[in-house]
């Protein structure tokens, strides 16, 4: 189920089975190009500073950044801090997608400006299913603001 | 710190009671003593007056012959008159005596025996005075007889006084003797008295002075101990603080992990089911079992780990009753299924959070249905009562200066053997094969958690084949 329009997105991750979990999930709905990894907040910044709109660049613009918490060097509470404090980074939406469940991580990170907070599933088919609501409700149901 | 044994408060208390009761009975002896000084002294006195009186007795019958012998011989009636006043003042000292020697049956034979041989005289003077008032003259009346009876007469009176005397001298160096002894153990023996109250006064002393030392150091060791113990509180509490950090932190990475082996064991399945086949499809199943069994085992840790933490929850009031009726809201599928009967009637109001209490009777009951009978329908009675006071001097947790209520389930499911009544509440310890009846074996040893959080007790007793009872004791509000 391919939508119509493709969205870019980013995602934080920091470990590699994660990683490959959740690029194999988000591969039932999109194309290998429209995701796009990095392994910490570090890099996460790094990146964003590298982006243009130019066709086939290599470091295309996100649309959403999926962040995860727990991360070495710039963990993902630094990261959003920095992105939601930042004049032209802070209109991309992030979605933190971590392990914890914890009350204090859910309030503090909409408190920093998170768009969405999604606890990782147990298995592999709910993880699925929410890659797939997460790509169809950012790309069909929400307008997104103009690319940086 | 070098430990000096304390004397005990006892030994002071023995001594200062020994000093007491010398000094009374020390008081004691000496007024005694005084008394006796002073009881001598009277009765010497007394044997003074004796020896006056009968010497006054002497000289009255002297006189009272003399004066009737003057009479007789001149017939002058002034030697009448002196003879009747020493006649009656004879007898009045005769009295005196007779009453003096009271006391003294000695004495009191002599008097008698006087008092006969005076009379005698007296009646021989009446009769000799008689004759000569008639015939002017003694003649015809004295006779040789008459003169000797007169001078044995006397002779005997004159005995008995001296006799009367004598008895009295003796007392007399009696009683001195006595009294002058009395008077001389009297300095020895408060003397001592007062030895051996200022000895043990002394030692009373000297043993509060060391029992004040001994508690000192016996202070100052407490506070040292008190110092270690609040030491060793801080370091239990951290350490307590950090297996809670630990469980919660542990439960949490250990889901990672699981997590990805659930996932790619999904992935497998999905992207290479055609190629597994038989014992490769066994297997499979086998580990994504396995995993979900681990991650319910880490999800109740975790539930185990947070239940009667400090949660942000109030403290209130709350009708037990009103918990039943939403506990039994929530279980009543398998209620239905088991067509289960549940009854319970005047619960009291307790003091604690509400989703803590609605989790005990929601594990209790849980409890009771899963482990019902097969061929019998489940009966849950719930009662509730005072805890009686021999019940709670059982259990040292228990505060034995409040009430407590006692609460009671009771069921008449498959029960237990009573040896395992506590293992029932330790944490993944189970009774029964988890092909029997499913479940981690988590929700008695949380609802036990909870129960001594709030400074309760709970305790089990069941019987095979007959059924369980779980009694609760938690405090009154």
């Amino acid at each position: 189920m391919k939508t119509k329009k493709s969205i870019q997105i980013l995602i934080a991750e920091d470990d590699d089975d994660d990683k490959l979990l959740i690029i194999k999930a988000f591969q039932k709905t999109l194309s290998k190009e429209n995701i796009t990894c990095v392994n910490d907040g570090e890099e996460l910044i790094n990146y964003l500073n590298k982006t243009s709109n130019s066709e086939n660049s290599l470091f295309p613009v996100p649309d959403i950044i999926l962040l995860d918490l727990n991360m070495p060097r710039k963990d993902g509470k630094t990261t959003l801090q920095e992105l939601k404090s930042h004049e032209i980074f802070r209109k991309i939406p992030v979605i933190i997608f971590t392990t914890s469940s914890l009350n204090e991580d859910i309030q503090m990170t909409y408190k920093m400006g998170t768009n969405s907070f999604i606890t990782k599933p147990g298995n592999f088919k709910d993880l699925v299913k929410i890659t797939q609501e997460i790509n169809n409700y950012w790309s069909n149901t929400v307008i997104l603001p103009n690319k940086i | 710190m070098k430990a000096e044994k304390a004397p005990k408060l006892e030994k002071v208390k023995t001594y200062s009671i020994i000093t007491l009761v010398l000094v009374i009975i020390g008081s004691a002896i000496s007024f005694w003593v005084a008394n006796r000084i002073d009881y001598y002294t009277a009765e010497l006195v007394h044997t003074e007056e004796v020896l006056q009186s009968t010497d006054k007795l002497y000289a009255t019958i002297l006189e009272r012959e003399t004066s009737i012998r003057g009479y007789l011989l001149t017939g002058n009636e002034d030697f009448l008159k002196n003879y009747e006043n020493s006649k009656t003042k004879g007898r009045e000292v005769f009295n005196h005596i007779l009453n003096l020697t009271e006391d003294n049956p000695v004495q009191q034979n002599y008097l008698q025996e006087l008092n006969i041989f005076i009379k005698q005289r007296l009646d021989v003077f009446e009769r000799s005075k008689e004759y000569y008032k008639i015939n002017k003259s003694l003649n015809g009346f004295l006779n040789n007889d008459k003169v000797e009876d007169a001078v044995n007469g006397h002779l005997a009176i004159k005995n008995l006084i001296d006799q009367i005397n004598a008895e009295e001298e003796r007392l007399l160096i009696e009683r001195n003797e006595i009294l002058i002894n009395n008077i001389k153990a009297l300095p020895i023996i408060v003397g001592l008295i007062s030895f051996f109250s200022i000895l043990m006064g002394a030692l009373t002393l000297f043993s509060i002075f060391h029992y004040n030392r001994a508690s000192k150091i016996n202070d100052q060791k407490i506070k040292n101990y008190q110092e270690t113990l609040k030491e060793k509180i801080e370091l239990l509490n951290e350490s307590n603080n950090e297996l809670k950090q630990f469980a919660y932190i542990a439960s949490h990475d250990l889901q990672e992990p699981l997590r990805k082996i659930t996932s790619f064991s999904d992935l497998l399945k999905e992207q290479f089911d055609e190629k597994l086949e038989g014992e490769g499809k066994h297997y499979m199943e086998r580990i994504t079992a396995s995993a979900n069994r681990m991650r319910q085992l880490i999800t109740d840790l975790l539930e185990y780990s947070r239940a009667g933490r400090d949660s942000m929850e109030s403290i209130k009031m709350i009708n037990l009753e009103d918990i039943l009726d939403s506990v039994l809201d929530d279980l009543e599928i398998s209620i239905k299924e088991k067509d289960a009967k549940i009854k319970y009637e005047n619960l009291p109001v307790i003091e604690g959070k509400e989703t803590e209490l609605r989790q005990v009777f929601q594990n209790l009951i849980s409890n009771s249905l899963k482990f019902s009978q097969a061929a019998l329908a489940p009966e849950i009675t719930i009662t509730a009562s005072n805890a009686p006071l021999e019940l709670i001097e059982k259990y040292s947790q228990l505060d034995q200066s409040i009430n407590y209520y006692l609460i009671k389930v009771v069921d008449n499911g498959i029960g237990f053997d009573q040896d395992y009544a506590d293992t029932i509440f330790t944490i993944f310890q189970r009774l029964h094969g988890k092909s029997e009846f499913e479940g981690t074996g988590i929700g008695l040893s949380i609802t036990r958690k909870i129960i001594e959080k709030n400074n309760g007790l709970i305790l089990a007793e069941g019987k095979p084949e007959i059924g369980a009872t779980f009694t609760i004791i938690l405090p009154k509000p």
